[in-house]
C-alpha cells in the first residue's frame, strides 16, 4: 500500500468516525459523557468551502470549456490532537465528484528554538502560489507556470516538513522538506525515491502600511529517466494597506519565477513567471490584473503567455463573486475565456494567511 | 517633556535598595533581571499593562491604534514578536478570531501557545449583548460570546487591570509590589477622572444617538446614552440605501442629531446620513493611539468625552 492510499484510508476512517459521532451525539450535551464516551466538546472545528463556476471559452480544452460546474468543494477539520500535535485534514471534491485528500497533516506544538514540524500530506514549500488552496487563489485559476510545471493540483505530496524561525532581528524562516516523489516530474522508474525541497522566506516591514516579502525555493529528486529533476523558484510580494482605511483600501503586487530542469539526456529546461496586482478600491470591491509568461528559458513545445483581468465583489468574509477574463496565446493559438465564480465558506471562522 | 520627566521619576523610584541588591546578587542579564516581555492584541490592553508594569515589563501591541481591530493582518513580523514573548494578553469575545490563531501558531512559542502564557482579558468583565437566542451569519458579524468593545468603559479598564496585575505578579513575583503600586496608581487616577467624565456627561444622560457600528455599547451604557439605531444594516455589513432611509426617517421623527462612529469607519455613509437628516457625525477614537494625543488610556477617555461634549454643545446651541 502506498503512503498516499494509506493516508487516504486513514482520512476516510476519521471522516466516518466524525460523521458517526456527530450523528449519534445529537442534542446530548457534555453531561453524561463519562458513561456514553461521546461529547461535542472535543469535536474538531469544521469548515466547508464551495466554488461554483460558469465559464465561456472560445476554444474548448481540458483547462477551459464552456459550461457551468462545481469547481471544487472542500471540507476542513482542525483540532488539537493532544498537547503535542495539532491536526488539519482537508478533503477536496474537485469538480464536485470523487474525494481526494488535499492536505492532511499534523503540526507540532511546543518545539523549542523556533522550530515547527509537520508530517502528513501537504503542499510543498515552493514560493507562495503553490501553498494555496483553490478558494484562496488570487485569480480563478493558477498561474500558467504553476499549472504547467507543477500540475493542476500543485506539488502536493506526503512527507515531513521542518520550519525554523531564525533568531535574526527580522522575520526569516527556513523550511526543509522530505517528500514522497510519486508524481510525474519526480517519480523514478522503481517508484522508490524521495524529493527534497527547501524554501527561504524573508519579511520586512516598511512602516505601518507597507510590507515586502521575498523568498527562494529549490527542490530536487530522481526521475523516471534515471536523471535528477529539479525546480528553482523566486518570489516577491509587496503589500500596502493604510492603517485607518485598511478595510477599504489595499494594494498587493506579487511576482514569482519558477523553472524546472532535468539532467537526463534529451530533456530540456523550462520555466516561466507571473506577475499580478490586486487593488481594493472599496470595502467590497477588488480589481486585479495578471500577466503570465511561459518559455523562460525557452522550451520549444511550450511557449505561451496569458493576460487576465478580474473584478471581485466581496460582500463579507464568507462569500465572494468574481468575474475573470483571460486571453491565452499558446503556441500560436489565441483563446479567450470568461469565468464567473461564486466562492462561499461556512462553519468555523477562517483565518487569513498574510 | 512631562512624559520624559515622569519616566525619569519612575526609573529613579524603581532603584530601591532591595532591587539594587537583588540585581547585584543575581547579576545583570539573568532571567530575574530581564523585563517580562508582554504582547497585547490591542493598544488599550497594552496601555493598561504599561501603566501597571512600568519598567519591569516590555509591552508591545499587535493592532495599531488607528486600525479596525477586527481586521488586523497576521504579519510574519508579528509572529516574530510573539515568538519572543513571555505573555500574550488578548481582548477575547472573538474580536481577534480572524488573525490571532494564525499568529500564535506561526510564533512557535510554547510559552504563549499554552493557556498559562495567555490572558483572556474578557474574563475580567461581564460582557454586554450576549445573544440569548440562536446566532447565525445571516445576522452579520454577531459575536456569539458578547460585544467585544468593553475597554471603552473605564470601570472595565480597572477590572482588566486587576486581572493583569494578578497574572504579572505570578510571572514575576519579585516585582509583585511594584505591579500592585502601578495598578493602584492607574486605578486611583482613573477613578478620579471618572468622576470628572461623569460630571461632564451628566447633562447629556438619556440622550438618543445613532451609532455606525456596535462599537460603543459599553461607552453609552456607562454614560447613559441611548443608541436607537445603527447605520450598519447588521453588524459588519455596510448599509443598504433602504436601511439608511429608515434611519433618516427615525432621526427626523425623534429629533436625533448625533451619529457616533470610529476613526477607522468609512466616513462617507455617516456624512451622507448627517446631511440628509440634519445630523452631526462625531468621530470618536475607539482605541489608545487612534488619534494624536491619546497615548494612554485616560487620554483616550478624555478625548472621547471631550468630543462628545463638544458635539452635544454644538447641537444644543450652547457654546
Amino acid at each position: 500500500m502506498s503512503i498516499q492510499s494509506w493516508i487516504a484510508h486513514c482520512m476516510w476512517s476519521i471522516l466516518i468516525t466524525f460523521v458517526t459521532l456527530t450523528l449519534s451525539v445529537g442534542p446530548i450535551r457534555a453531561q453524561g459523557t463519562t458513561a456514553t464516551g461521546v461529547s461535542h466538546v472535543t469535536n474538531p472545528a469544521i469548515s466547508a468551502n464551495a466554488l461554483f463556476m460558469g465559464s465561456y471559452a472560445s476554444e474548448q480544452t481540458a483547462e477551459a470549456a464552456t459550461g457551468m460546474h462545481v469547481q471544487e468543494l472542500e471540507v476542513r477539520f482542525t483540532s488539537f490532537v493532544d498537547p503535542y500535535w495539532k491536526a488539519d485534514f482537508i478533503l477536496a471534491f474537485p469538480g464536485g465528484e470523487g474525494v481526494e485528500v488535499e492536505e492532511g497533516y499534523v503540526t507540532s506544538l511546543g518545539l523549542p528554538y523556533g522550530m515547527r514540524m509537520q508530517a502528513g500530506k501537504f503542499y510543498a514549500a515552493l514560493g507562495r502560489q503553490n501553498l494555496l488552496h483553490t478558494h484562496a487563489f488570487a485569480f480563478l485559476d493558477a498561474p500558467l507556470v504553476n499549472q504547467r510545471l507543477l500540475g493542476d493540483e500543485g506539488l502536493n505530496e506526503a512527507g515531513v516538513s521542518v520550519q525554523w524561525l531564525t533568531p535574526l532581528p527580522w522575520f526569516v524562516e527556513v523550511t526543509g522538506q522530505v517528500l514522497d516523489g510519486a508524481n510525474e516530474r519526480f517519480a523514478s522508474a522503481d517508484g522508490g525515491d524521495l524529493l527534497y525541497a527547501g524554501h527561504l522566506k524573508s519579511f520586512h516591514e516598511l512602516g505601518d502600511a507597507t510590507t515586502v516579502e521575498w523568498g527562494g525555493s529549490a527542490a530536487a529528486g530522481g526521475n523516471a529517466a534515471g536523471g535528477t529533476s529539479s525546480l528553482l523558484g523566486a518570489d516577491l510580494t509587496v503589500k500596502w494597506r493604510p492603517l485607518g482605511a485598511g478595510t477599504r483600501r489595499a494594494f498587493i503586487w506579487q511576482t514569482e519565477y519558477l523553472r524546472a530542469d532535468d539532467d537526463s539526456p534529451g530533456a530540456t529546461a523550462e520555466g516561466g513567471l507571473y506577475t499580478q496586482a490586486q487593488v481594493q478600491f472599496a470595502r467590497r470591491w477588488w480589481a486585479e490584473g495578471r500577466l503570465d509568461w511561459l518559455g523562460l528559458p525557452k522550451a520549444e513545445p511550450r511557449r505561451a503567455w496569458r493576460a487576465s483581468a478580474l473584478l471581485a465583489l466581496v460582500p463579507s468574509e464568507f462569500s465572494a463573486l468574481r468575474l475573470q477574463y483571460s486571453r491565452l496565446h499558446d503556441e500560436g493559438d489565441n483563446a479567450h475565456q470568461v469565468m464567473l465564480q461564486l466562492n462561499v465558506t461556512l462553519g468555523a471562522h477562517p483565518a487569513h494567511n498574510y | 517633556m512631562t512624559t520624559a520627566m515622569q519616566m525619569n521619576t519612575r526609573m529613579l523610584s524603581r532603584l530601591s535598595i532591595p532591587r539594587v541588591v537583588a540585581v547585584l546578587l543575581l547579576g545583570a542579564g539573568t532571567v530575574a533581571a530581564a523585563p517580562l516581555r508582554v504582547v497585547c492584541s490591542t493598544t488599550d490592553l497594552a496601555a493598561i499593562t504599561r501603566a501597571i508594569g512600568g519598567d519591569a515589563v516590555e509591552v508591545e501591541a499587535i493592532a495599531r491604534g488607528p486600525q479596525d481591530p477586527h481586521y488586523v493582518q497576521a504579519r510574519p513580523s508579528t509572529m516574530r514578536l510573539l515568538n519572543r514573548a513571555d505573555l500574550l494578553i488578548y481582548n477575547g469575545l472573538q474580536l481577534e478570531i480572524g488573525w490571532l490563531p494564525l499568529l500564535i501558531e506561526g510564533a512557535r512559542n510554547p510559552r504563549v501557545a499554552a493557556a498559562t502564557g495567555q490572558i483572556d482579558a474578557a474574563t475580567a468583565i461581564s460582557p454586554l449583548e450576549v445573544p440569548s437566542g440562536a446566532v447565525n451569519r445571516s445576522m452579520g458579524d454577531v459575536h456569539p460570546e458578547g460585544n467585544p468593545h468593553y475597554t471603552l468603559d473605564p470601570r472595565n479598564a480597572a477590572r482588566v487591570a486587576a486581572l493583569i496585575t494578578t497574572r504579572l505578579q505570578e510571572l514575576a513575583p519579585a516585582d509583585a509590589e511594584a505591579f500592585e503600586t502601578g495598578r493602584r496608581t492607574f486605578t486611583d487616577s482613573l477613578e478620579a477622572r471618572r468622576a470628572i467624565w461623569e460630571a461632564r456627561s451628566a447633562e447629556w444622560r438619556g440622550h438618543q444617538v445613532i451609532s455606525y457600528h456596535k462599537q460603543f455599547e459599553y461607552l453609552v451604557n456607562w454614560l447613559g446614552l441611548d443608541v436607537v439605531a445603527y447605520v450598519e444594516d447588521r453588524p459588519g455589513i455596510p448599509p443598504s440605501p433602504r436601511h439608511v432611509s429608515d434611519v433618516v426617517e427615525r432621526m427626523r421623527q425623534d429629533g436625533i442629531r448625533l451619529i457616533l462612529q470610529s476613526t477607522f469607519t468609512d466616513p462617507k455613509p455617516g456624512e451622507r446620513l448627517a446631511e440628509r437628516a440634519g445630523g452631526l457625525v462625531v468621530v470618536l477614537p475607539a482605541a489608545v493611539g487612534a488619534i494624536d494625543g491619546t497615548d494612554d488610556y485616560p487620554q483616550l477617555m478624555d478625548a472621547i468625552v471631550g468630543r462628545l461634549d463638544d458635539a452635544f454643545r454644538e447641537t444644543t446651541g450652547e457654546r
